[in-house]
């Protein structure tokens, strides 16, 4: 009988290589004399058993886990789309209906005799997670995000992998621009927080990196590419991320006048308004790539990197912190730690409460040592330096 | 000691619609729906509950306002991203946390917090609706009740559709039908012209794109046709590319009708991405937004189908499109 049974599970979008998380904890908890079991998709494995006849609960040993640390993929699965705080089912009346399904979740996660889970969830899985965590599981998380803006840690898992792909791509993207003597403007992860586009547009030395946390103008960056063009070089690359806003960006178009019924029902409710904040992949290449070619009087060519940078092999630094990850999680749970998230501040792994993670996103600081290199470098952030 | 009157979940209501039965009409939208298309394009109206919206091209900022981020949401789920140093510092919503209870409107000077859905009694909808009655004697329109699903908020829908009548007022609705047929005895003698959907006609597939199976669908519509053999009823089609944009939809659908002649029309609405704004709005994410809609040329392939079993010709029905 061992001493301990602990869970571990993943939430939220997927990134690469999740199974030296399970590695680390495996090797950690095979120590301690512990049972170490892996819960399916999310929470899927407990909230649908039907669905997983064979193994609601995964068996998880350094055994079974030796060799697949370095591997992409994950063992359990993962969930991004479902939060047992709203799980939609069909009733007796067959209507589609979102149920609240956490005291169950939580209660059976208990009669498992599982006495913590170790969750490894990025912002939105955090949220639900703290949630459960109020309801009485025992938790400890880690974080995970390719974009790495989760708060208080300085890396967020998975990050370093996606920064090597889209390094690698944009090195592509430029031969291409190169061969085809156009500008291209490839546009990577990134909704709030720029480190992804940042990063890697320092990595290959592209022309210029548009940011979330920097609104750009335009006209700086065509100024920048034309400086290029005119010295004979006949290609650009630009790198922006999904997030990014232009400074003064087009006036709202006014609502239209309808009674004032409408408006007081059903405010902002009609296309015309709605579609100036729509977070959607490819909006932003396309609207920077055909400014800069009206600008630059020179082709240009949009391309979205997207979600290509959740997949791959994960990098050295991903597996050792994965594996770091892993083991200090199961250290929190043997000193009787709860309600906390392991985070990276160099040179140490620590704890923090997850209040202090939550609603938080880490952003790129205005006087960051990056913003300042990146200017150094001479690539253009689309704002006069 | 008067009893409480009965009040309904209103949406919306929208003036001057030309798309939902006859004449300028007047269209009421009910809040919640009992299936969960993947195309939907209200997803505002999919809850029973009013609901939290949030427009971020209004919010004025931290700085500027703040109202709502000084201890007003009990659940902690309004935040902004980091301290100064973002482009702007508008608020963002957690929307794993926020339980719509609605605490942080009032306190919005911009309105940039709202809330989908509120209380409303029939003699309140049919005042707003009634001021548009001089067009609806001009055209030989009226008021159409939509959603959601209308019918769900049965005694509701059959009050304000009965007392619509009362006032003169031609009535239409709006309605996926999947509901309890219970609900639809209530609602239909009342109603003029019962716009309803055939979304998908295989059972699975209709499973799968809008989470129930289409056998309750099939038989409450077979049953309105044949206790309301007086009222018209007009099939639509949501036609969605690459779920029902095809022949084998529209010819399944129009052998089901077949058989009953109040079936008047079948109307194709081409998908359109209308409502992907609206799930910013919530917090929800749009799955179906990198699809355009069907080209012309499948369009006016599908409906001379529709048009050669009704019987008319493909020049009546450009005449009718002009």
């Amino acid at each position: 009988m061992p001493a301990k049974r602990i869970a571990i599970n993943f939430g939220g979008e997927f990134v690469p290589g999740l199974n030296s998380i399970i590695t680390g904890a495996c090797l950690a908890a095979s120590k301690l004399g512990w049972e170490v079991v892996g819960i399916r998709d999310g929470y899927d494995g407990l909230l649908f058993p039907e669905r997983y006849p064979d193994k609601v609960l995964v068996k998880l040993t350094p055994e079974i886990m030796q060799g697949l640390s370095g591997t992409t993929g994950c063992v359990l699965g993962g969930s991004a789309a479902t939060d047992p705080f709203h799980v939609r089912s069909t009733n007796s009346g067959n209507e589609v209906v979102e149920v609240d399904r956490s005291d169950e979740l939580v209660a059976g996660i208990q009669q498992e005799g599982i006495e913590t889970v170790i969750s490894v969830v990025g912002p939105r899985a955090l949220s639900i997670l703290w949630k459960l965590s109020r309801k009485g599981l025992k938790t400890v998380c880690v974080p995970k995000s390719v974009e790495n803006d989760m708060a208080v840690t300085m890396l967020s898992f998975g990050f370093n992998t996606a920064l090597s792909f889209t390094a690698d791509m944009l090195e592509r993207a430029r031969q291409a621009a190169q061969s085809s003597h156009r500008i291209f403007v490839v546009e990577v992860l990134g909704e709030h927080a720029g480190w992804l586009a940042l990063q890697s547009g320092m990595a290959v030395c592209a022309d210029a990196v548009l940011l979330p946390e920097i609104p750009y103008d335009i006209k700086t960056v065509a100024a920048r590419l034309r400086e290029e063009l005119r010295a004979g070089r006949n290609f650009g690359l630009v790198v922006v991320a999904q997030g990014a806003k232009p400074a003064a960006s087009a006036p709202l178009p006014a609502l239209a006048q309808d009674p004032k019924m409408k408006s007081a029902l059903s405010p902002g409710a009609t296309e015309e308004a709605s579609r100036f904040v729509i977070e959607r992949s490819g909006r932003v290449a396309d609207r920077v790539a055909l400014e800069l070619q009206r600008l630059t009087d020179h082709p240009t060519y949009p391309m979205v990197l997207g979600a290509l940078a959740r997949g791959g092999t994960p990098t050295v630094v991903d597996r050792q912190l994965g594996l770091g990850y892993g083991a200090a999680a199961v250290s929190a749970v043997a000193k009787g730690q709860s309600g906390v998230m392991v985070v990276y501040q160099p040179p140490d792994l620590k704890l923090v409460a997850l209040q202090e993670v939550l609603n938080k996103v880490r952003v790129i600081p205005a006087e960051s040592e990056f913003v300042r290199i990146a200017q150094a470098m001479d690539i253009s952030l689309g704002v006069a330096p | 000691m008067s009893a409480k009157p009965l009040t309904g979940t209103v949406l919306n209501i929208q003036h001057f619609c030309t798309h939902d039965g006859p004449g300028i009409r007047t269209n009421v939208f009910l809040k919640g729906c009992t299936l969960r298309c993947k195309w939907c394009s209200n997803p505002e109206s999919i809850s029973p509950k009013p609901e939290l919206a949030y427009n971020p091209a209004k919010c004025l900022g931290e700085e500027q306002c703040g109202y709502c981020l000084r201890d007003v949401c009990p659940e902690l789920a309004i935040y902004v991203a980091g301290a100064g140093d973002r482009p702007d510092d508008k608020v963002l919503i957690n929307w794993d946390l926020c339980t719509n209870c609605g605490k942080c409107v009032p306190v919005c000077p911009s309105n940039a917090l709202y809330l989908f859905g509120q209380e409303m009694t029939v003699e309140e909808v049919l005042a707003e609706v009634e001021q548009d009655s001089s067009f609806y004697r001009e055209s030989g329109g009226g008021m159409t009740l939509s959603g959601g699903e209308c019918q769900l908020q049965a005694d509701f829908a059959a009050a304000l559709l009965e007392e619509a009548h009362q006032r003169g007022i031609n009535t239409a609705i709006e309605t996926a039908s999947n509901v309890p047929w219970e609900f639809m005895a209530k609602v239909l003698p009342h109603v003029d012209v019962v716009l309803h959907d055939i979304k998908l006609t295989d059972p699975e597939r209709h499973r799968k794109w809008t989470g129930v199976d289409n056998a309750r669908i099939r038989a409450n519509l077979k049953k309105a046709y044949e206790t309301f053999p007086d009222k018209e009823f007009v099939v639509r089609t949501p036609l969605i590319p690459g779920v029902n944009d095809d022949e084998e939809h529209v010819r399944a659908t129009l052998e089901f009708i077949k058989p009953y002649k109040n079936v008047v029309e079948y109307e194709l609405l081409p998908y359109h991405r209308f409502g992907e704004g609206k799930y910013a709005f919530l917090g929800k994410i749009y799955g179906m937004m990198d699809f355009d809609s069907p080209t012309p040329e499948t369009v006016q392939r599908l409906r001379a189908l529709i048009d050669e079993a009704f019987g008319r010709t493909a020049q009546s029905q450009m005449n009718q499109n002009k």
